[in-house]
């Protein structure tokens, strides 16, 4: 009986380690595949109207990083956001956004930034080109961003921080009378504190 | 006229907060009514801006007003032939507005700041936020912005039916003495 158990035991072990040196061998030299924490990173934009810095973020995101210093070739960034969780502290305002003329939620209910290659700027700063859509607009676009990794609880985690300015106009949030620009500008500042956690299934970082 | 209020009648700077004050007051009125019900957009932010700024004016002018008030000692006093409750009505509604000229924009830039959305001076600088967003804290500050413009209607109209009584009924000198161009019959040489 005992002996029955271990054995079974046995192949359930060669199994998981099977499958995770499978794993292991999927994932190129120096990189390692994160996860994004979505309770613990940011993702925050400014807009001018009538002069003033109005502010909202977006509380729902999702994605994932494979990162390396020394391998930015293999380094990829998928990121999507929940068009739906956009937050700026007024209900009035949040409707208005997720409506027709502005982020089409009812049509495009997700935003979604996918890299196409990474470049070193300096020690710990980089920049992320990639394609961002929103709407049914993708347009390619430069993210310069600050990357530090560090242990904690014993998890490798990653911080990734940066900020870029796109224009609304660009992807279509703003049709009819929000086409103006008068009250309510172009330009939206974009900032992000990403918080990556090691990938808990590094299998879909494929 | 003096530029100094005298017990005679009021001096030019009172006078000029006194009516440019009224005169905002009303364009106020006139641009909240305009906004009231237009669905968020490009126009009812215009006029929010410009009734955010506007409000914003009066606040300072308010300051600038109490300050000189408390710099002239010596200002018109009530006419004596008042009686006494009257003179706590009179003096219970001066200062009824003088509180709504804080009041008023102070809620204005609470319930700005409560829905998220910050205070401009006329493009050209942004108010701090007097406190952090919050929905609930915000239908109540909207609330009672708007009772409180009521309660202006309510007694900025006691004023003038007062004013004008003095004038018209009693024939005193209470009005004229804060008009420009005319003369106090006890001695107080306008211009």
């Amino acid at each position: 009986m005992i002996t029955r158990t271990l054995s079974i035991l046995g192949a359930a072990l060669a199994c998981a380690m099977l499958a995770a040196s499978a794993v292991a061998a999927a994932i190129p030299a120096n990189v390692a595949d994160y996860t994004l924490d979505p309770a613990r990173s940011a993702l925050k934009f400014v807009f001018k109207q009538a002069g003033a810095a109005n502010q909202g973020r977006f509380r729902k995101l999702a994605g994932t990083l494979r990162f390396g210093d020394t391998n930015l070739p293999a380094s990829k960034l998928d990121i999507t956001i929940d068009i739906g969780s956009l937050d700026t502290g007024d209900d009035e305002r949040d409707k208005t956004l997720r409506g027709p003329e502005l982020f089409d939620m009812a049509r495009f209910p997700q935003a979604r930034f996918k890299s196409t290659q990474f470049k070193r700027l300096s020690a710990g700063r980089y920049e992320v080109i990639g394609k961002l859509t929103i709407r049914d607009v993708t347009r390619e676009l430069h993210v310069p961003f600050s990357f530090r990794t560090t242990t904690e609880k014993g998890e490798p985690v990653g911080y990734m921080t940066g900020r870029v300015t796109i224009n609304r106009l660009d992807f279509g949030v703003g049709q009819g009378e929000w086409q103006a620009t008068e009250q309510v500008a172009n330009e939206v500042d974009v900032s992000f504190g990403l918080r990556f956690s090691a990938a808990a299934a590094p299998a879909a970082a494929k | 006229m003096p530029i100094r209020n005298t017990t005679a009648r009021w001096g030019g700077v009172s006078q000029t907060l006194h009516w440019l004050i009224v005169g905002l007051i009303i364009t106020q009125y006139v641009l909240a009514n305009l906004e009231h019900d237009l669905p968020l957009g490009g126009e009812k932010i215009a006029l929010l801006a410009r009734h955010k700024s506007v409000g914003i004016t009066i606040l300072m002018l308010a300051i600038v007003r109490l300050v000189w008030r408390a710099l002239n000692r010596s200002s018109p006093a009530l006419p004596a032939t008042l009686k006494p409750y009257e003179r706590v009505i009179a003096h219970v509604s001066h200062i009824t507005l003088y509180v709504l000229m804080f009041a008023m924009p102070l809620t204005g830039w609470m319930m700005s700041s409560a829905r998220n959305f910050p205070v401009s001076w006329f493009k050209l600088f942004q108010l701090p936020d007097l406190v952090a967003p919050n929905q609930r804290l915000y239908h109540f500050l909207h609330e009672t912005h708007e009772t409180l413009s009521w309660v202006l209607v309510a007694v900025a109209a006691l004023h003038v039916l007062a004013a004008l009584k003095h004038h018209f009924v009693l024939k005193d000198d209470v009005l004229r003495r804060m008009l420009p161009f005319t003369r106090t019959p006890s001695g107080g040489a306008a211009e």
